[in-house]
């Protein structure tokens, strides 16, 4: 089987709870991501949550992000597009394990749940362009 | 998300329900946090938490590392299968008070 989906959502933090309800919609078509269905929602909203405080620190904006989830190959890749300030990639660093603070953690489960995390420089519109990948 | 709060003697229960994300962590340490400065031994009942991301293990590492400077504990109660995937992954089982 192979899927191909994607949406734009408000970059807010109230839009988390529908960018997960979309994934686990996309992800239930096929029973394929069953056992994974929760890392995999975890993994890519950290992703939406660090947009929305990192990309835009935490900041009101009319901005949208948007999410892209496919499956070909037996791959999963799911994409964020954001337009907010560029990621530099050898700051985003998760915590270490033995330092017990809040910070750095979706991050870490992102780098546990997922096989590959590629940071894209945008040759479109957008300006940061994410790429989570899982084997199958 | 919502919550309950229960209190017998020196033990107040926060009964979380629901999913807890970065919209909602603030709402979660105006609810936990005072029991705590008020000096009360604080169980949080996730029986009903279907969903917690980093930010609400943030609120409960913040809430465990709170009751340890004022001399008392945050005990997790009853968490969620789901919930207690997520501590794991953290590796916070070992960390966070769980009974």
């Amino acid at each position: 089987m192979t899927l191909s989906e994607h949406k734009e959502f408000p970059v807010d933090s109230s839009s988390l709870k529908e960018i997960r309800s979309f994934a686990r919609e996309v992800l239930a078509k096929d029973p394929m991501f069953q056992n994974s269905m929760d890392d995999v929602v975890l993994a890519l909203a950290e992703a939406a949550q660090n947009i929305v405080k990192h990309a835009y620190s935490g900041q009101p904006t009319g901005d949208k992000m948007m999410v892209k989830i496919k499956f070909e190959n037996n791959q999963l890749t799911i994409e964020l597009f954001d337009k907010g300030s560029p990621a530099i990639p050898q700051n985003i660093k998760p915590r270490k394990l033995d330092d017990i603070k809040a910070g750095g953690l979706g991050t870490f489960f992102i780098g546990q749940i997922m096989d590959e995390v590629i940071f894209k420089t945008s040759a479109t519109d957008w300006v940061n362009h994410l790429v989570l990948k899982k084997n199958y | 998300m919502s919550y309950k709060i229960t209190e017998e003697g020196n033990v107040a229960t926060v009964h979380l329900d629901g999913e807890i994300d970065m919209d909602v962590t603030e709402k979660a340490k105006e609810v936990i946090m005072p029991l705590i400065e008020a000096g009360k031994e604080v169980h949080l009942n996730l029986k009903e938490v279907q969903y917690m991301d980093s930010s609400g293990i943030s609120v409960l590492i913040e809430s465990h590392q709170k009751a340890a400077e004022l001399g008392n504990k945050v005990i997790l109660k009853e968490i969620s299968k789901s919930v207690l995937k997520v501590i794991m992954m953290a590796k916070l089982e070992q960390i966070l008070i769980i009974e």
